[in-house]
């Protein structure tokens, strides 16, 4: 006569899960008891999967965004300055290449839109505007012009528009400078109004 | 639970998103608000934590975009990052839970079944051993996946989920032998 114990939970769940031992798998062939307690576990995972799901009370996606907004800010400022210096070499290099005729123009454009995008980068930094808050209307227009800032970001990281466009490169970096002194008026109007 | 993004589509958001798209951000957040919510609710132990979790999870997610590779499931990158922010509540609360509730002493005679049903039965585990039994039963780990996710043995995972289902049993009625 074999074994006559049961099988333990632990290895009837194991069976269940498909990773049940040798004497397991042989004794449920025998054993009612333990064949109905396998079938009673697979019962209990199904009514567990079928639970209804919940939802959040509070939508978080506000305090997400402006999380992911602050994050932004603190990538964008850390690592400018390696985007723009590598990204001027590959316009230099397109431009030497593909456009002998007109190098130096392309290169003064583009060498001064970034150094007014760097200036007004620091200018804003210098604000700490992560310590300051805004009324709502202010808040709103940083919200607008930091969207902008991403996006002009977003086609300034993505090499496709250097290669291209390039042309387009130096009014997007003058954009981008443009929207940075912006938001130095915005951050230093409410420094002068709170007297800080 | 299945993707609720084609994995087309959350390559491309996900790209958007590492850009500097926030509306591609929100649309990954909203595909995964509720599945990660729900992950939370079962994982902790108020609506209150589950919320914290929900917002922790995103952040993380918003921070760490560029490591998913996009050759994998991004739900099933998420879900681990919002099973690490629930687990780490425990961590963080010492919570001390693994000693035996008093249901685990040996039965008395006469110590009739709750019959509960199962949503009463699940909320009445431990917070961690119902993580265990969320995590194996439902969402699909392995017990190898969850004791490094818990950081603890995989013995002691299987362990907690046998455990789990012998008090499952006698909440919902179901003694011994069916």
């Amino acid at each position: 006569m074999s074994e006559t114990r049961h099988g333990t939970s632990e290895e009837l769940l194991a069976l269940r899960d498909g990773e049940g031992s040798a004497w397991v798998r042989e004794h449920v062939t025998a054993c009612a008891t333990c064949a109905a307690e396998v079938e009673r576990l697979e019962q209990v995972r199904a009514g567990l999967r079928a639970l209804p799901s919940f939802a959040p009370a509070r939508d978080a996606w506000p305090a997400v965004l402006e999380a992911a907004r602050r994050e932004r800010r603190r990538q964008r400022f850390s690592v400018w300055s390696g985007v723009a210096a590598a990204a001027a070499v590959v316009v230099l290099a397109f431009a030497v290449l593909h456009r002998s005729s007109q190098p130096a123009a392309v290169d003064v454009a583009l060498q001064k839109a970034m150094a007014e995008s760097a200036a007004m980068e620091q200018m804003f930094e210098s604000l700490h505007p992560d310590r300051r808050a805004l009324s709502g209307q202010a808040a709103s227009v940083v919200a607008d012009l930091e969207d902008q800032l991403a996006r002009i970001d977003a086609a300034l990281n993505d090499t496709t528009t250097w290669r291209s466009d390039p042309d387009r490169v130096a009014g997007l970096w003058k954009q981008r400078a443009g929207l940075l002194s912006a938001l130095v008026d915005v951050h230093e109007t409410r420094a002068s109004v709170a007297g800080l | 639970m299945a993707d609720a993004l084609p994995i087309a589509e959350a390559r491309s958001l996900v790209a958007r998103a590492r850009a500097g798209d926030f509306s591609a951000l929100e649309q990954l957040y909203r595909a995964y608000e509720r599945p990660v919510y729900t992950l939370a609710r079962r994982l902790t132990r108020s609506s209150d934590d589950a919320e914290d979790v929900l917002q922790e999870t995103f952040l993380e997610v918003c921070r760490s975009l560029k490591q998913w590779r996009g050759d994998g499931s991004l739900w099933g990158w998420v879900r681990t990052i919002a099973a690490s922010k629930a687990l780490m509540r425990y961590r963080r609360e010492k919570l001390r839970e693994w000693e035996p509730l008093e249901d685990d002493a040996a039965p008395a005679s006469g110590d009739l079944p709750l019959q509960l049903d199962l949503e009463a039965a699940l909320a009445r585990l431990p917070e961690r051993s119902r993580a265990v039994v969320w995590l194996h039963d439902v969402e699909g780990y392995t017990h190898e996946e969850i004791a490094e996710l818990m950081g603890m043995t995989t013995s002691f995972s299987k362990s907690q989920l046998a455990r789990a289902h012998e008090r499952l049993r006698r909440w919902l009625g179901q003694g011994a032998g069916g």
